[in-house]
This record gives structure tokens, sequence and C-alpha cells, in this order.
């Protein structure tokens, strides 16, 4: 079963984004915020990542960044999960090593199709 | 400024914003009023910061209780989402069972058992058509051949006459007259001959008359009711085919239907999960209210500091009291529409789930059930049919007895009038030896040639009658075809498959039946938290009425700010107000505000996500 890491400081969007997913299938690993996800990447191998981006303690693009920098990671896609939908921020988001970006609120049935395109 | 919010009211719903109705424009100028009475001023910190801070509290303490109650509909929509897909599951296989049982397969065999059964009645309203006839003219036939027994009685006493007198003249005669003895002993043979078959045709003749005019008088009575009873059933089966087409047609329409109800689901479900996530962006949206609220204490404060600080830290409040009235509105509306929302998708859900995807069982079991009565009407028909097809033919079948009988007898009658001529002919020449002294015998001779002439004529007589009651009766017969096993055989193949049918589509319609108890279960498990979402949203509409006693404060200080300082609207730059306001801004929605505030416009309309967005790839 494949698993996914879902960032967000919300409860309730982490609980819509798990629901989802299992629904469809997947095993999904939770994380309150950057640090809490950089922390649970180590825990195990993780094929997906999506994440918000406004977050205490570690925002989702200095999440992404790092988790880039780890090693089996470099190819890991990684989705941004936010309300913001400015074009500065996606371009952070891209450099950071997002694979795409998702503004909230999130359609279910496209983000299981972009999830079986992206974790095969 | 705390004896205006007193006089006011403080949780008194009242809007300054220009743009506002006539009632907010209203109650505006009572405000006024109301301030000019009390004739307040603020220019210090000392009335706003607090209300700021009392206004940040109330917020704080609302996304408290949100945060808590939104996950608890979450945590209940999830468990509806399980009921959920347990009565898919359930009704999925219901489907599936209607699928492999082959259900679209049976509309067809019922089609052709249709054509069949009404073929059945049509041949059958034409035969009765001249049945009656013929057998009213069978009898009439069976009437002269009675008649011709009568004939041929009268001949037999005839024959016998010439007998005895044959008899008498051979004794007058003595020795020459020896050679008629013969004469008399075949005469009286004759006689005893014609008199038992005359008794045996008369007999028989009265059974079948007897046993034809029974038949003739029941079909008569019978005849009209079975066409009527027909023609009825003709239309009845019209209107039974009719509604096991619409029936059959529905149950075909079932996985269309169930498909149908999943994807409403899925929609539905969609829907929930966008409209608790809008809940994430409108917790954001107070969070930055509560932001600018300490900002502006903050900066209030700090002004407090220089000599006309406060006087120029005013209008840049005013401006951003004036953001945070509209985010607030905005918050109110949007938070209006996911509330709603959720509540109509949760109901949705119930309703399809409880409704049409829960019906399909019963749906089937209905649809068997009334495809299955209409079968059995069309059975009865066909055995009350061949009811009456079974009288007609035992009544010709012993016609046809008695016609064989008939045949025997007008074999045995050719032979004696053809031995009567050939005795007519010996005796006129015995006698033509003996001259004068045998002229009685002559004209015996003569009767004998006679009585040969008239038997010849009953024969024929006979032997036409009987050719056309044997005409009739194969005429009878033929109509009768049409009541026959073989021809049903049709019928009884469409009845057959049309049967087996039945029989996969009662498998599916049990398995239905058993499937409806776990369905009911799993229906009342989702009403019990639809009614929990209820206090829920109950709840939540509760907690954020209290956006509106914040409003109120807001717009109260607001007011007062416009009061002491009617300049104070146009003192501030814009373009500096945003840029302080708008850092911490997350949404386009809320910088849409933003902007509106500032230009005094109305409100962005909140748009319904009834369904969310999709993934931007890089």
């Amino acid at each position: 079963m494949k698993r996914i890491l879902t960032v967000d400081d919300s409860a309730s969007v982490r609980q819509m984004v798990s629901f989802t997913l299992r629904k469809a299938g997947y095993e999904v690993v939770e994380a309150v915020d950057g640090k809490d996800g950089l922390a649970k990447v180590g825990s195990g191998k993780l094929d997906l990542i999506i994440t918000d981006l406004n977050m205490p303690n570690m925002d989702g693009i200095e999440m992404m960044a790092a988790i880039r920098k780890l090693p089996g990671y470099s190819f890991t896609p990684m989705l941004m999960l936010t309300t913001e939908s400015q074009v500065e921020r996606k371009d952070a988001g891209r450099k950071a090593g997002a694979t795409g970006w998702i503004v909230k609120p999130f359609d279910a049935d496209k983000l299981i199709a972009v999830m079986q395109k992206l974790v095969k | 400024m705390r004896q205006l919010r007193q006089a006011t009211g403080e949780t008194k719903a009242w809007s300054v914003l220009d743009h506002e109705s006539n009632e907010g424009g209203r109650q505006r100028q009572n405000v006024f009023e109301l301030a000019g009475q009390v004739a307040m001023s603020v220019g210090t910190t000392t009335d706003v910061v607090p209300t700021l801070e009392k206004a940040k509290g109330e917020l704080e303490a609302m996304a408290r209780i949100v945060e808590s109650e939104i996950g608890s509909v979450a945590r209940t929509f999830e468990g509806l989402a399980g009921h959920t897909d347990t009565i898919l599951d359930l009704a999925a296989a219901i489907v599936g069972r209607v699928e492999n049982e082959g259900v679209s397969s049976i509309l067809p065999k019922v089609q052709t058992l249709g054509a069949a059964a009404r073929r059945f009645i049509a041949e059958r309203l034409q035969a009765t058509t001249g049945i009656l006839e013929m057998v009213t003219t069978e009898v009439k036939l069976l009437g002269q051949l009675t008649g011709v027994a009568c004939s041929q009685e009268t001949i037999a006493l005839e024959i016998k006459a010439l007998s005895v007198l044959t008899n008498i003249e051979v004794a007058r005669l003595g020795t020459i007259g020896t050679g008629f003895q013969y004469l008399a002993r075949e005469l009286a043979d004759f006689s005893k001959s014609v008199a038992e078959d005359t008794r045996e045709l008369a007999s028989h003749t009265d059974v079948g008359r007897a046993a034809i005019e029974d038949a003739r008088r029941v079909l008569s009575a019978e005849l009209p009711r079975l066409r009527e009873e027909l023609a009825r059933i003709e239309v009845d089966l019209g209107n039974a085919l009719a509604m096991v087409d619409s029936s059959l047609a529905q149950l075909s329409r079932t996985p269309m239907q169930f498909r149908t109800g999943v994807e409403d689901i899925a929609r539905q479900i969609a829907g929930v999960v966008a409209a608790i996530q809008t809940h994430d962006i409108n917790r954001q949206m107070n969070e930055h209210v509560q932001e600018a609220f300490a900002l502006i204490s903050a900066r209030m404060r700090g002004a407090e500091d220089s000599e006309d600080g406060v006087a120029r830290e005013l209008p840049r409040a005013y401006a951003g009291l004036t953001i945070q009235i509209y985010q607030l509105r905005s918050i109110k509306e949007t938070v209006a529409n996911w509330t709603s929302q959720i509540r109509a998708c949760m109901s949705g859900i119930l309703k399809v789930s409880a409704g049409e995807v829960v019906g399909i069982g019963p749906a089937v079991l209905e649809q068997e059930q009334k495809v299955s009565s209409q079968l059995a009407r069309i059975e009865l028909l066909e055995r009350e049919s061949q009811g009456y097809s079974e009288r007609i033919q035992r009544t010709l079948g012993g016609l046809s007895n008695l016609m064989q009988l008939v045949s025997e007898l007008l074999q045995r009658s050719k032979s004696i009038r053809d031995r009567l001529r050939l005795l007519a002919f010996n005796a006129i020449i015995e006698t033509s030896h003996l001259g004068t002294q045998a002229d009685v015998i002559l004209a015996i001779s003569k009767s004998i040639k006679e009585i040969s002439a008239a038997w010849s004529q009953i024969t024929d007589q006979s032997g036409h009658a009987m050719q056309e009651i044997l005409n009739l009766v194969k005429q009878t017969n033929k109509v009768m075809e049409a009541f026959s096993q073989a021809r049903n055989e049709s019928l009884r193949e469409a009845q057959v498959q049309t049967r087996a049918g039945l029989d996969n589509l009662r498998t599916a319609a049990e398995f239905a039946g058993r499937q409806a108890q776990e369905m009911k279960a799993a229906t009342e498990k989702m009403q019990v938290k639809i009614a929990q979402v209820g206090k829920t949203g109950d709840l939540l509409d509760a907690c954020f009425g209290r956006v509106d006693a914040v409003l109120t404060e807001i717009e109260s200080v607001r007011l007062q700010l416009e009061i002491d300082q009617p300049d104070v609207k146009e003192r501030y730059d814009a373009a500096e107000v945003e840029q302080l306001f708008s850092a911490s801004y997350t949404t386009e929605l809320e910088r849409d505000v933003l902007r509106a505030a500032l230009r005094g416009g109305a409100l962005p309309v909140v748009q319904q996500m009834s369904a969310g967005n999709s993934v931007e790839l890089f």
C-alpha cells in the first residue's frame, strides 16, 4: 500500500485529506506542521507528500526544501495544499521542490486522479 | 464610548456601512442621535483598545469552539461515509445479482410470451366463431339420419311381409313353387338383418344426436361467454404486458439508478469535504482579524507616546476597523454558506442512500412479484381455454365414432340393396318360366325390385348425410386444431423460458430481501449521525452568532471615531493601510475584501464551493 504524508496545522483539513486518501486505498501519515512533517519523513519511506504552506514552527516551503535534500526524496512527488494562490508563492514552492499546487478546498476526485498519476 | 455602548445595547445588531440598506441607514441615524445625546468624545486609546482586545478575545474563544465542533462534524461525517459505503456495497451486490441473473434478458422473453398468448387468444376467438354453426348443422344432419332409420324400419317390415307372402304362395304352388322357397328365406333373412341394422342405427344416432345436441346447447350458452372472456383477457393481457414491460424496464434501469446514486453520493461527499476545508479558510481569516485588532491596539498604544500621535494614528485605525468589519461580514457570509452546505450534503447523502439506493432491493422484489402474477394469469387463461377445447373435442370424437358405425351400416345396406336387386332379377326370370301360375310371385318380385330401388335411395340419403357429417366433423376438427396441444407449444415454450427467467429474478429478489435488513440498520445509524450533525450545526450557528456581537462592538467604535473626528475617513493613505493589514493574508478572498472595504464598495460575492479545486502540476 502506498504511503502518503499529509502535513497541515488544521486538524479538519488533515481529516479530510486522510479520509479521501484512505477511501482511495492509500495509507496516510499525518503531521501537524513542517517540523513534525520532517520528523515523520524519517520514520519510513513515503510515496508522496501533501503539505500546507502557512504553518507554525516550519512552513511548507521550508519543509519541502529540507525533504528534497534527504537521500531518497529527490524525486518524491510533493503537492502544496494551501489557501494561497499568488504566483510568487507558487514560484517559491516550485523552487523548493513542489511537484504541484492545490488551492484549498481540493476536489477529492481530481486529487485522487493526480495521486494515481504521480504514485505508481 | 462605554456610555454609547450602554445606550445602544451591546448585543443590538446595526450597521454603519455607507453602502448598506435603508434599514442600515436608519439604524446608523439612530446611532448618531444616541451619540449626540451622550455627547462623548474619544480621541484617546482608552476606549478603543479595550474594545478591540475584548473583541479579539471573543474571536479567539469562538475559534476554539468552532475548531472543536468542526472536528466533531468531520468525525461524524467519516462515520456517515462509512455507513454509506456499507449501503453502497449491499446495493452493489443486489445490482450485481440483477445483472448476473440476466434480468435484461427476461424482457424479450416476456414479450415473446405476450405475443404467443395473443396469438393463442386470437386463434381461439376465430375458432369459436364457426363452431356453433357447424354443430347446429351436425344436429340437423343427425335428424336426417334418424329419418332414414325410420324409412329403413318400414322397408324391413315390407320385406318381412313379402317373405310371409312368398311362403304362402310357395305352399299354394306346391312342387312347382319349390324353387321360390329360397326367395322366402332370403327375404326373411334380409328383413331380420335390416331390422337389426335399423335398430342399431336408430339407437346410435339417438345417442350421437343427444350428445351433439347437448354439446350444442352447452356451446351456445358457453361460447358467447368464452368469446367475451377471451376478448376481455386479450385486453387485460395487453395491459398486463404493458405493466410487465414497464416493471422490467424499471428493473433494467436499476443498475443505472444505482450508478446515479453512487455519483450523487460522491458529489455530496465532495461537497462536505470541500465545505469542511472552507472552514480552514475562515479560521485563517478569523486569525487575521484578531492579528489586525492586536496591530491596531499596539499602534494606538505606541502613538500615545507622542503629542499628536493618537490623532495621526486614528485614521489608520479607522481604516483598519473598516477592513475588519468587512472581513467579519465576509466570514459570516462564508460560514453561512459552508455550514448550510455541510447540512445539505449530509442530508443529500442520507436521502440518496436511504431512499434511492436502499429502494433498489424492494423494487427488485416488487417487480418480480408483478411479473410472476402476470405469468400466473396467462397460465390460468391457457388452462381455461384448454378446458373448452377438450369438451368440444370429446363431443367431436363421439360423432366420429358414430360416423364410423354409419359407414359400416352403409356398406351392409349397399350389400342388401345389391342382393335384393339380384333376388328380384332371379325371381322375375323364374316366374317367366311358369307363366300365369306365378303371377303372385311375379308381383312379389316386382315389389322386391321397388323395395330395392327405395332401399337404394335411402342408402344414398344415408350416404349423403354421413358424408356431410363427416365433412363437418373434419371441418370442426380443423377449426378445433386451434385449441390443440400442439398449437399451444409456442405459448408453452415462452412460458417455460419466462418462468426460468423469473426464477433467476426471484433469486435476485430474495437476495435483495435479505440485504434489506442490513441496509435498514445502516440507514438507522446514518440517521443518528445526521441528527448529531444537526446538533453540532446548531452549536456552530450559535457560535458564529458571536461574530454579530463583535461586529456591533467594532462598528460602534468606528462610529464614535467618525463622530469625534468627521474627517477621519479622508486622512489615511489607502496603499499604506493595504500594505499594513494584508501582510498576513493568505487568500485572494481576504485581499478582495480589503480592497472593497477601502473603496467603500460592496462585499465580494462568495462563491458556493460545492466542489473543490483541481491540482496544478508544475
